[in-house]
């Protein structure tokens, strides 16, 4: 067999461009019509970024064994470039080589050694996929990951015959080709001879550049897409803090998603980028609770409908494509997005969907209800907004009404906080702690709304803006220097929702920051705890959103307890599931509640005795849950504040 | 078709009610208003008859603080018109036969062939504003409806008695419906629409003279009394959870 010749290189390469080309038309047209979203601006710290998020493999490696197979494939393919170039250059224009940097020396040893690692790697990666078979690849499809396999080992196969049959022939330098040329004597002690030699040599060139051009004609129906499209898909993630939730584009005309068309370019690149490793399915309460929503799979269907591009055939998008029970099941914890090494936003492509849904009142009762009830009293339980500050009866002090005096600290209760009789204890209690410290703090009173974080992630963009409306209008007739809440959800629309939509730019601080500040200050002296160990849970608000890692922690060591962090914390922290309006909704379809989920695994730390929250919702999810699972005497919820005993004067 | 929906503005009787010095009204200086509950299924009930059967709607209100928002509302609905009615006076909890005085012009003018009110409200508990604007139209009216539908020549109309019976009624012509529950339960208005509806401003129309007959007055107002047969349960929930469960127990509704 002769070595290809120029021309019929050329002619493979065209032909492999143009069937790549044709397979990726459909995704090429997706994104070129698709509405705008604005991700150029800040380049060189978007390069950065990449640069660290892809060298370091920080995501990847979270999953010890498949990212560090992943890190091998990925070093593999970028040394085995060099081969590729090589191979193509010299079937292009007939002499030439990479030899001049190296190409016989450094880069061969390289190809050679990485040859042998790209194989093992592949080699853990059957493994794991076939023997280990993670959960997390239910549902993911075992014929794409199959084949790409079968392409690497046929890359590589090929490659190392390639050389070893060159080194036989005389073609090819063996002296820094210690595989391939032990591989060359395995071939000649087999009685290869010379014109064999060249003959296996052409033919496995052949092969390789088969190989090669095949998987690329192969890649843009494949998973394998991410290896072109996960470098931009990381460059152009959002900048904007993590708590703000991306506001329905006024070009749109409409408040929510509703056509696949809709979906901006870089949703459509998302989509375009998953690989279907299911770390996001793997990390979400939704889905481990046995509700019919995997983010990986809405990702999944989501691109099948972008490259079905039968738009008028398939369907409609809510109800058809995406189920509503799929949309509903979101507590928008975030946890998803968290893990994923693509950096795709599950999230506010769910709470897009559900913002039509809700136009279209396609609503449950439960969450029409508190809907309904916020629209008429401000609050979800549809309490009158003059019962809202009726806890301050119990503090055994006056509580000032901040919008009749200036006062330093603004504290915005919140509903659960204001309402609801489990949590309630914890606002009287810190009220009690705030008046001890000596601390000039007031209330909103019957003014403060539910600060609408959630009902804005349910998909209520509308209301979201009245309530948001009416409290920054009520926050700029006080006179304040900071804002304080207990609820995490309100510190996340405060904090990051509120100035977004022009709103002032007042510090505003959890009640564990607060509550640190003046402990460390002196203000604030606490009794010595009884060192016993309790756990502690993020709430998703706080943590994830927020960064709130420390002070809670710091905190539950100053009241004297020791902390025994359960498995999942901090960014990892796994949610109550009363998240993004879930609270409203009803547990139908759940074989297992979140909140339940995560008293078991406090239950398996085996020695807290206390799990501590810091979220008035958390109080009342967890509450629930210990009462659920019957396990009242082996672990009490407490707040934070519970655990801050006040030294006698 | 014309469909024109009679809204009420009532008292939210989920506040705590306090009754007026005068003893035969509630004070209403604190208490919070809400679109009546009746009203709202009427409403429903028109915009369906609208996506059905193509009627136009009409809600109408009589004009008071807070009717712009509750008009508005509607037609974030799906009403097609709004309209408030003026009057000279009226006291603060109106006969339904002088309100029905006042509308029934109003409604004759705006050219409505059907006209969908709640069946009843906390402040027209025996239900007689459909049948005091029935009479005043020179209309038939049907109450305790629960769902109409469009037929070729009129509306099916259907009524919900007590014990499972109910009742299909052919209105031919011009109808008064008094709506217990509309076919399906009133949709969700999100909050987008409502804050789109803002920019509504409702037409004001005269209503007619005053109704110069005899009507029925409210006497007096009285907080139920606490009958012998009930016990009142106190202390916090824990409390009275405990009571509850212990009472459970006591009547071998609890094992264990």
């Amino acid at each position: 067999m002769p070595m290809p010749s120029p021309l019929a290189v050329l002619a493979l390469i065209a032909v492999a461009v143009l069937v790549a080309g044709y397979r990726a038309r459909v995704l090429i047209a997706a994104i070129a019509r698709a509405p705008a979203a604005h991700r150029w601006d800040q380049p060189w710290q978007r390069l950065g970024f990449v640069a660290r998020e892809v060298g370091l493999h920080r995501r990847l490696l979270q999953i010890r064994l498949s990212g560090s197979f992943h890190l091998m494939i990925f070093c593999g393919f970028v040394v085995l470039f060099s081969a590729i170039v090589a191979d193509f250059g010299a079937g292009l224009f007939p002499g030439f080589s990479l030899h001049a940097i190296g190409g016989d020396t450094w880069i061969a040893l390289l190809q050679d050694v990485f040859a042998l690692v790209l194989l093992a790697a592949i080699g853990l990666a059957i493994w794991h996929r076939f023997v280990i078979r993670p959960a997390r690849f239910a549902g993911s499809r075992t014929t794409d990951a199959t084949l790409i396999y079968l392409f690497v080992i046929a890359i590589v196969l090929s490659m190392l015959t390639e050389a070893a049959s060159g080194i036989a022939a005389g073609n090819v330098a063996g002296g820094w080709r210690p595989v391939s040329g032990a591989l060359a004597a395995a071939l000649t002690g087999a009685g290869l001879g010379a014109d064999g030699a060249a003959a296996l040599h052409a033919g496995a060139t052949w092969v390789h550049m088969l190989a090669i051009l095949g998987f690329l004609a192969y890649i843009p129906g494949s998973k394998h897409r991410h290896m072109f499209t996960a470098i931009p898909n990381i460059f152009f993630r959002p900048l904007t803090p993590r708590g703000v939730l991306p506001a329905p584009p006024e070009a749109r005309g409409q408040v929510g998603i509703s056509k696949i068309e809709q979906f901006t370019w870089k949703d459509v690149l998302d989509t375009a980028s998953c690989t279907e490793c299911g770390r996001c399915q793997a990390a979400c309460p939704a889905f481990a609770a046995g509700q019919p929503l995997s983010p990986k799979k809405l990702i999944m269907d989501l691109r099948d409908r972008i490259m079905a591009d039968a738009a008028d055939s398939a369907g409609p998008l809510l109800g058809g494509t995406i189920s509503e029970q799929t949309l509903w099941a979101c507590i928008t914890c975030g946890a998803c997005m968290t893990v994923c090494p693509l950096h795709i936003e599950h999230v506010p492509k769910i709470v897009d969907m559900r913002r039509q849904l809700v136009e279209e009142a396609r609503v449950g009762p439960g969450l029409q209800d508190a809907f309904a009830n916020m629209q008429r009293t401000g609050n979800s339980m549809g309490k009158p907004a003059r019962q809202r500050a009726r806890w301050t009866k119990d503090v055994g002090f006056k509580v000032k009404d901040a919008r009749k005096e200036p006062v330093d600290i603004l504290w915005f209760v919140g509903d659960y906080a204001s309402f609801d009789p489990r949590a309630q204890r914890i606002t009287i209690a810190f009220a009690k702690l705030l008046h001890a410290a000596g601390v000039d703090f007031g209330i909103l009173s019957d003014a403060e709304q539910n600060s609408g974080n959630d009902i804005r992630r349910a998909g209520e963009e509308g209301l979201f803006q009245t309530l948001a409306r009416s409290n920054m209008d009520a926050l700029s007739e006080c006179t304040f220097q900071r804002i304080v809440t207990t609820d995490p959800h309100s510190l996340n629309a405060l904090r990051q929702e509120y100035p977004a939509l022009g709103g002032a730019h007042a510090p505003v601080l959890h009640h564990t920051d607060l509550l640190l500040e003046l402990i460390e200050a002196g203000a604030l002296k606490l009794k010595p705890g009884s060192g016993a160990t309790v756990t502690y849970h993020d709430p998703c608000y706080l943590g994830r959103y927020n960064g709130g890692f420390g002070a809670p922690r710091a905190l539950i060591e100053r009241a004297g307890y020791r902390l025994h962090e359960m498995p999942r914390n901090r960014e990892n922290s796994f949610c109550c599931g009363a998240g993004g309006g879930r609270i409203w909704g009803d547990d139908t379809g759940v074989t297992e509640r979140p909140s339940e989920n995560r008293i078991k695994e406090a239950l398996a730390l085996g020695d807290a005795t206390l799990f501590v929250v810091a979220c008035p919702k958390d109080m009342v999810m967890y509450t629930a849950a210990i009462e659920a699972l019957d396990v009242r005497g082996k672990l009490a919820v407490r707040d934070i504040v519970d655990l801050l005993e006040l030294a006698e004067a | 078709m014309h469909a024109a929906v009679v809204l009420r503005l009532v008292p939210d009787i989920a506040d705590d009610l306090e009754i007026s010095e005068s003893g035969n009204d509630i004070d209403r200086e604190w208490v919070g208003m809400k679109l009546n509950e009746f009203d709202d299924h009427a409403l429903e009930e028109a915009v369906l008859l609208k996506e059905r059967a193509g009627a136009s709607v009409t809600a109408v209100a009589l004009d008071g603080d807070g009717v712009d928002k509750l008009l508005q509302s509607a037609i974030a609905r799906g009403a097609d018109r709004v309209v408030k009615i003026t009057y000279d006076e009226l006291p603060p909890l109106p006969a339904a036969a002088a309100v029905a005085a006042i509308l029934a012009d109003a409604i004759q003018a705006l050219g409505a062939d059907v006209v969908l009110t709640g069946v009843q409200t906390p402040e027209d508990a025996g239900g007689q504003l459909a049948a005091a604007l029935g009479a005043r139209l020179g209309w038939p009216h049907l109450s305790a409806v629960a769902g109409v539908q469009p037929a070729p020549d009129g509306l099916i109309v259907r009524q919900e008695h007590s014990g499972g019976y109910a009742t299909r009624v052919h209105a031919a012509g011009p109808v008064v419906l008094g709506v217990q529950s509309a076919s399906q339960p009133p949709r969700y208005v999100s909050g987008s629409k409502l804050r789109q509806a803002i920019g509504v401003k409702p037409e004001k129309r005269a209503g007619g003279e005053a109704f110069a007959g005899p009507v029925a007055m409210v006497r007096r107002l009285a907080k139920p009394a606490s009958g012998g047969g009930a016990a009142m349960w106190k202390g916090d929930a824990d409390a009275v959870a405990d009571q509850f469960v212990a009472l459970l127990r006591e009547r071998g509704l609890l094992k264990g």
